[in-house]
This record gives C-alpha cells, structure tokens and sequence, in this order.
C-alpha cells in the first residue's frame, strides 16, 4: 500500500512538473531603446528646426501649436508604448520598405513608423515623420496588403504635407481681421453671447473638418497610388476600409462569460455583482444625438468608409485580381497577431487602466484556456483592484459604465463597482489559486498568492 | 429664495475626466446649492443634475441648461430652454422609469413639476400657484433647508410621485399632498384643514393603493402638544380613506419610517406613555406596527428601553445609555432576512462654560446648556422585532452651544431642533440598496491626534452587506477651499471640491469599503 501511495506521487509529480512547464512566461516584445532614443532626438531636432523657421508674423501661435504638437510626439517616443524590438521591427520596416522602394516620391523621407501598443484600432501620422500603428488595429487585420493600405494612407499624409498645412490655416483664419473684429465685437455684447460664440467656434470647426475631409481623400489617392507599384493586392484596400468601416462595433464586444471565469467551489459566483438596475433614461439609444444629420457630417474628420470605397473604385477595378496579400511573411504577420493581443493587455496594464488590462486578459483566456500570461494578468489586476479599493483609489484605474460601450464591457465595470472589498479579496484569491497546478512555475505567480493570501488575512 | 445658500454658481462646462467618475467645471462664479443635485429613486442615487444659466438672452430672459448625468457622472441629457431669469430648480427624483423635476419662479410664484420618460421626452408639466403667504412659509421651512434634509418629492415605483409641502390655507398652516402621474395626466391634490390649526405631515409610503402619511395636529400656534395620526389616502383620488390616532390603550406612539415586507406595511418608530407629549418627552422604547389597507392595526410589539434593550446595553426606563446619552433615532431600515436596524445618534445636555461664563458677565446670548453630540448606535431586532442586539459606534464628542432660553427645553425637543435647525448631528444619512440586502450609515467626524498620519475632517461609513457590519473611512481635507460630500450610488460617494482661486469645481466619485 505504501509502495502503491510512493509510485502514485512520484506520478502526480511528473505531471504537475509537466503542466508547470507549459507555464513559460510569454517574454514581452524587448523594445530596442537606442532606436526609440534615434527617433526622439530626430524629432526634437525636427522641432527645432520649426521652431526656428516661425517668421514674425503669428510666432506665439505657431510656437504654442509646435509645442503642444512635440509635446505628444516627446511623449510618445518617451512612453513604453512603440514596439522598436529588433524582430518586429525589422519586419515592419521590410514591408515599409516595399513601399518606398517602388515609390520615388517617398525616397529620401525621413519618415519613423512605428508599431505601438495601442489598444484602440487607429494609425497616425503626427506631423513630424513620426507614424504610428496601433497594435488593436493590427489585430483586425487579415493579410499584409491590408496593412500596406494604412502605411500608404498615413505616409501620404506626411508627404503631401497635411499636418503642417492645417496648422498654417488655422493660425492664418484666427488672426484674420474678420476673426479678430468678430470676436471683439462679441466680447462687449451682453445678450445670447454664448449663442454667437458657438456659432464662430463651430463655422471654424465644421470648416476644418471640411478640410480634413479633402486631406484623407486625397490620403487615400496617394495610398492607392504608392499601394499599385508595391506588388500588393489593391483589393485589399477595399477590405481594409470594410473593416474600418465596422470596426468600432466591434470594439471589447466579445463575451467574458464572467459567471463561468469567475465561479469556484468554495467560492460561487454572485449574481448580484452584474444584477441590472433602473437607470435614468433608460429608452434612449445610445446612437441618439441632439445634432442634425448635417451637423454630425460635419463633425466627422474622416469620410464615410462607404464614400472612400466609392472614389477609389474605378481605380481599384481596373487593377483588381492583380498583387499578393503577403510579399514579406505572412507567418511572422499571423505570429504578431497573436503577440499584438498580449502586448495591448500589458500596455492597458501599464497605462493604469486596470478595467480594460481586465477585460482584455478574460477575453484572451476564454480563447486560449489556461493560457499563463493571461491568468497572471487576470490575478495581478485583481490584486491591484483590492489594494486600491482599500485606499479608495479603484476609481481613477477602471472605466465608469458608459452607455457607448458594449453590454459586456460595462457587465465588468459593473461587476467592479458592485463588488465588495472582502468579496474581491476572496474572488483574486479563490482565482490564483485554481491555477496553481499550471501556473506553478510561472515567474511572480507565488508572489501574487502570498499578495492575495495576505489582502485576505487583512481584512479579517 | 436669494437668501438661501448662493454658494457657487455653475456657468458653463461640465467636462467628465479620463476615468470619468469626475467632474470638472470651470468658470465657477456662484451657485445656488440647490442647483446642483442627486436625484434619488427613494434613498438609491440614480443620477445627478446640474441646473445653470447658459446664456442672457434680454433683460428679463435667460437661456437654462439643465444637464442630467448618470451615477457615474456621464451626461445623459441637455435639456435647454428659455425663461424668465428667476427661475431655479429645487428638487428631482426618479420613479424607476420616469424622472420629475420641480422649477420655481420667485416671479410668478409658481411651482412647475416636469416629468421626463425613459426615452428623455417631456411627458406632462404641473403647476401649482403660491400665494404670498405660502412663500412666507415656505421661506421659513423648505427653503431655509441649507441641509437639504427636506425632500418634497417621492417616488410610486412606475406610476408617478408624491410631493409633500408646506402650505396655507385661510389662517392654517398645513401642507399640501400631490399625486402627480406619470402614466397619464392626472394629478390630486389633498390637504388636512380639519380639527387644528396648523398640521405637519410626513410622507411614510405607498402600498397596496394606499398612501400612508404620518400626521400631527396642533390646536393652535401656540400649541406645544400635538395629537397625532396615520393617515390614508386613495392612491387613485387622492379621498381620505382613513385617520386613527397613532395611539392603543397603553401607548401612543410615533411614526418614523414604513417598510413593506411581503405585501404588509410596518410603521416603525419609538413609543411614549399615554399622555405623553411626542415633541417633548422621553421615548419608553421602540414600536412596530403592521396595518392593513383600512388603517386598522393587524399587530403590534413594543421593545421597552430597559426590559428589552437592557439585555444589550445598560440603559435606564427613560433611555439613558451609559457613557452615550439618549439616543436621536435617525432612520430605521428593513433588511431582506427581515431584521430591522435602528439607527441613532447620541446627545446629552451638559453644562456650557460659555454660556455660563456669558451670563455671569450679563453678556447673554448663549445658554448655559449645551449639547453633546456622541457616538452612533445601531439596534438590531430580528423579523419578529425582538432585539437582537446592539453596538455603539465610538466617534468624537461634537459640542453645540445653543441660544439663550433654549436650555429649559426638553432633551428630544432640543435634539429635533438639532436635527432640524441647527444640523448638528454628525449623521449624513443612510443609503439601502433596492433589494435590501445591503445599506450604508454616513456620517462625518474628525482625527486630530497629532501622532497620526492624517489631521481633519472624515467621512465614515458603517455598512451593511448580506448580515455583514463593516465599517470605512475617507479623509476628506485637500487643498480645496471647500468640499462637500454628497451621495452616490449605493455604497459610493461623490466628493465635490471648490477651488476658489481657480474658480473650478471638481468632484470624483469613491467606493466605500
């Protein structure tokens, strides 16, 4: 019986040190500092030297828009969230490099694209050189060429020079005379001032979106045109727009199954953390707005996706059939896919927004189970969430409920701000320790259960 | 209406922050505190609003926001409108469905109640008409409240709401019940002119087609001892159902609050002798009593202070605590496994150096009585309202001098003038969730050990949660001129803060533990 007990250990042992090996530690992209220190400096200089060709004429304005233009730029190159590590880079610097190649006008542009962190699907060109592609719309994308689309766009932008003119026109229109007397002029009236005042502001507004409007239509003529001579697929065009186009409806939707990620034996899931309540104005659509048609048009910086297609058309059809999806490697673009979600997670978690750092980490467990980084992430923010409960600061790291996000966002955020302190102590401990069998070997998971071990002891 | 606390005056943007549980608003010059408030659905906040002038439109005319946020601060709606420049809102509140908000025009003299549906469209507006007099009394009562304990309005889950206000009719000063309907234009209005001469209500519930009300009558403005009783009114019409004194053949007793457990309307409150004045005296204990639909009493029981409390505390007949004093009942609150929470705040008198010191000069002016303010108490019955027991909740003695004469007065006299007049108690108030399985007890004290981290003013909260008693504290002292602590979403508060010299209001909403 002894002997029978013996060998049946020594076999449980091997297979918890088994399933503790599948606990290696997703290593986060290593971000190459050299090269984000390069393209900080490169644009510091870049400042400089606007700085120093302002004229006379409107120097504060300009001075103060170049300020707080590389102020976010400074930011940016400052922050953890570009992706510069050798591997990543490399790759997104051959597909750049397609591009510029076949394309003499990009040759000798100075432009830095990055890959960033990002949870929220966008690019941008920031006026500079400076190019940034989020990882959350990397991860919406189905092939190379798609992504190609969005270099092309956000290249065109730096080429055709749009920040810099946007900038002129808006120093040039508030220094007008016009601008200058209408203002004074409201500045002694008495009565509907702020009526009038809206009315200036929102002529220059929908005028400058107007403006913007033109810029990414003519973005989108140059990204076709460098797109055709890289070899890609131009159809690809069309199915990255048809994304952009549904992408923010899709945005944190998929189901969390909270009931199920957060039930255990000894501690089964409360109903009452997600139970509904009457709300104020509860009939009103969330698509409700007080604007007109006219004036939410106006209000859009971008065109309709549906329009951007339209005037691309012909052009496409003409070439359409022809290019590939992939050019560079569509094996390394499906494995940063997948790497783009962990590092959105980390990134959320690192920018203090524990609700989405949550959100993003539930959502990746539930479709790839038991996966470590995943579980970690999950115990850490739950941890987190407690110490700062205790202090009162839960409010400054996770989102308010807000009507615009998906149903299943705001079941977490309700679930967080019902939940009690002792509850939460109890779910971040009864959660860490279920994976103990697999996460056993995971760095900093014995840390976490000690941390939650001891919120739990100190509430008692 | 000028007078009462013009402290800030909201003008133009509310911005939510990053994590928008925060509000900021700039260009900050002066407010009337009423402007800016919770609207509640019974004692849970569902959202906030904020009531500013936007713009001038002429000499007479103002443009209005009206911006209604939810608990999170979020705006929801932007109601503007154009109208006289004296008008102001006084108080919201929500139905589960359809929101209500009463606008008053110092003008005209006139009340309008707007309600709003779920779908944020107008529904139906009622008036009311004030005469001179009636401003003259209100002036005196709701709009003196600075505190806000005063509410008007009271929500009927679906249907619409009641307001209660002060009123007069001829020479009577009473007060006025409305029923304003939310499901169709409809509305009825009741109120007592019989067998007194001035009447104080209190709203105690709704069910089962029967509003109840609490009432006491006074013979007279002079008159010290008012009879009391529950009153019934027809949910539909508005006709007086029934009136019974609030009295058997052993005690009499007072109201305070109504649960509705099962269907069943439980009056809970504290008892006196036959006779006794309910203004004045001390309280024998606590009663509970279950009436049916016709007023009539379906069953009773009486907890006394020293036959039944004394199992737990060390309490006299009268209801002297030990090292406590007499205890102010606050609110008594129902809780889903049935058991009742009383909830109270000691006094006692003791003698003022002050006051003494200022008569002993002649200088007069404050009495040589004062009150102290002492610990909370929270007394538990079970669902069959025995007790089951009972702590004090220690918290720093807080002294209130009070003006000369005022000392003659009675203990509970003097600890409703406390509550009413002076706001002195440390209490805030108590917020239960809408399943009952959860409240909070709010109240405000201090540290001033210099050896602790921290000196200065605290917000304390004793929760209950599923049969669990804990207790939190936020310290609330900041760089800001002044802060104010309002209520949240059930276990939250939104913490506003006034900085003067930036002229910005900033507030951000915190979890209480």
């Amino acid at each position: 019986m002894i002997i029978r007990f013996f060998v049946l250990s020594i076999v449980l042992s091997i297979i918890v040190s088994a399933t503790a090996q599948d606990a290696t530690s997703y290593e986060l992209l290593k971000d190459d500092s050299i090269l984000k220190k390069q393209y900080f400096d490169i644009s510091m200089k870049k400042k400089e030297q606007l700085l120093r060709s302002v004229g006379k004429e409107y120097a504060k304005d300009y001075k103060e828009i170049y300020e707080l233009q590389f102020t976010e730029i400074g930011k940016l190159w400052s922050s953890s969230r570009p992706i510069t590590s050798t591997t990543t880079n490399n790759y997104l610097q051959s597909i750049v490099k397609k591009i510029i190649d076949v394309n003499p006008e990009l040759q000798g542009n100075d432009a830095r694209i990055v890959f960033s962190r990002d949870w929220w699907p966008n690019a941008v060109s920031m006026g500079d050189g400076s190019i940034v592609i989020n990882a959350g719309l990397v991860t919406g994308m189905d092939n190379e060429a798609e992504i190609v689309f969005v270099i092309c766009h956000e290249l065109a932008h730096y080429y055709l020079e749009h920040t810099q003119n946007s900038i002129r026109k808006v120093v040039t229109q508030q220094n007008s005379e016009e601008f200058k007397k209408e203002v004074k002029r409201l500045s002694k009236e008495q009565y509907r001032v702020n009526e009038q005042y809206n009315k200036l502001f929102n002529s220059i507004s929908f005028d400058s979106r107007r403006h913007s409007r033109e810029n990414e239509a003519e973005a989108d003529r140059f990204a076709f045109h460098f797109l055709k001579n890289t070899g890609y697929s131009a159809d690809a065009i069309n199915t990255c727009l048809i994304k952009l186009d549904r992408i923010d409806d899709s945005l944190l939707t998929a189901p969390l199954y909270l009931e199920r990620v957060f039930n255990f034996t000894s501690y089964p899931f409360n109903n009452k953390w997600v139970k509904e309540e009457s709300s104020i104005f509860s009939g009103i659509n969330k698509s409700e707005s007080t604007l007109t048609k006219e004036e939410k048009d106006s209000l859009k910086t971008h065109p309709e996706c549906s329009k951007r297609m339209e005037w691309l058309a012909d052009s496409i059809t003409k070439i359409s059939g022809q290019g590939k999806n992939f050019l560079v490697d569509s094996v390394y673009f499906n494995s940063i896919r997948k790497d783009f979600a962990l590092e959105i997670m980390e990134q959320c978690y690192r920018d203090e927004n524990l609700s989405r750092n949550l959100y993003f980490a539930i959502e990746y467990l539930n479709r790839h189970p038991d996966n470590p980084v995943a579980v970690y992430n999950i115990g850490r923010a739950l941890n987190d969430l407690y110490m700062l409960q205790r202090d009162h600061k839960m409010g400054y790291t996770i989102d308010p409920e807000k009507r615009t996000y998906s149903p299943e966002y705001n079941r977490l955020l309700k679930m967080l701000v019902k939940i009690r302190l002792s509850e939460l102590g109890d779910l971040a401990y009864y959660f860490i320790r279920q994976y103990d069998p697999v996460m056993k070997g995971y760095p900093g998971y014995q840390d976490l259960l000690v941390t939650a071990i001891e919120n739990r002891r100190n509430k008692e | 209406m000028k007078k009462t606390s013009i402290i800030l005056f909201l003008l133009m943007v509310l911005s939510p922050g990053l994590f928008a549980q925060s509000i900021s608003l700039e260009n900050v010059r002066s407010a009337n505190l009423r402007n800016a408030d919770v609207i509640r659905e019974g004692s849970e906040v569902k959202g906030y609003y904020f009531f500013y002038v936007s713009d001038k439109i002429d000499k007479r005319t103002n443009e209005y926001t009206l911006k209604i946020t939810d608990q999170n601060l979020i705006t929801l709606k932007e109601i503007k409108f154009q109208d006289s420049r004296d008008v102001s809102v006084l108080e919201s509140a929500f139905n589960g469905t359809d929101l209500i908000f009463l606008f008053y025009n110092e003008k005209e003299r006139t009340f309008e109640y707007q309600t709003y549906g779920a779908d944020g469209k107008k529904k139906f507006t009622y008036n009311r008409e004030l005469s001179k007099k009636e401003i003259k009394l209100l002036e005196a009562t709701y709009f003196a409240d600075e505190e806000q304990t005063y509410k008007g309005l009271y929500p009927i889950d679906g249907e619409g709401f009641i307001s209660n206000m002060p009123s007069r009719e001829d020479k009577d000063y009473t007060f006025q019940i409305d029923f304003f309907s939310t499901t169709k234009k409809k509305q009825w209005t009741y109120i007592p002119t019989s067998g007194g001469k001035r009447f104080l209500g209190d709203y105690l519930g709704t069910n089962n087609g029967v509003v109840f009300l609490e009432v006491l009558k006074f013979s007279g403005t002079m008159d010290q001892k008012p009879d009391s009783y529950i009153l019934g009114l027809n949910k539909e019409t508005g006709k007086v159902l029934f009136e019974n004194p609030t009295e058997n053949n052993k005690y009499r007793f007072y109201p305070g609050s109504m649960n509705v457990v099962n269907g069943k309307s439980y009056i809970f409150g504290e008892f006196f002798e036959l006779n006794a004045n309910i203004l004045k005296d001390k309280s024998l204990g606590f009663s509970f009593i279950q009436l049916d639909e016709k007023g009539k009493t379906v069953s009773e029981k009486f907890n006394s202070w020293d036959l039944d409390l004394g199992k737990f505390l060390d309490v006299s007949s009268k209801g002297r605590i030990a090292d406590f004093g007499y205890m102010y009942v606050h609110q008594m609150v129902q809780v889903a496994s049935g058991d009742v929470y009383a909830i109270g705040e000691g006094y006692r008198k003791v003698a003022s150096g002050l006051g003494i010191a200022a008569q002993a000069l002649g200088a007069g002016g404050v009495a040589a009585i004062k009150i102290r303010i002492t610990d909370l108490i929270l007394i538990q019955f079970d669902k069959d309202f025995n007790v089951k027991g009972a702590k004090v909740y220690p918290k720093n003695d807080n002294p209130i001098e009070l003006p000369q004469g005022m000392g003659l007065a009675s203990g509970p006299l003097l600890a409703k003038a406390i509550k009413y007049n002076f706001g002195g108690f440390d209490y805030a108030y108590t917020q239960v969730n809408n399943d009952r399985t959860a409240f909070s007890v709010c109240y405000t004290d201090y540290i001033k050990d210099k050896e602790k981290d921290y000196k200065g003013r605290t917000f304390n909260a004793i929760s209950y949660n599923d049969g669990k008693i804990t207790q939190d504290m936020i310290t609330t002292k900041s760089k800001a001129s002044s802060s104010r602590v309002m209520q949240a979403a059930q276990g939250k508060v939104l913490i506003i803060e006034y900085f003067k010299k930036d002229k910005k209001l900033e507030g951000h909403i915190e979890k209480l533990n």
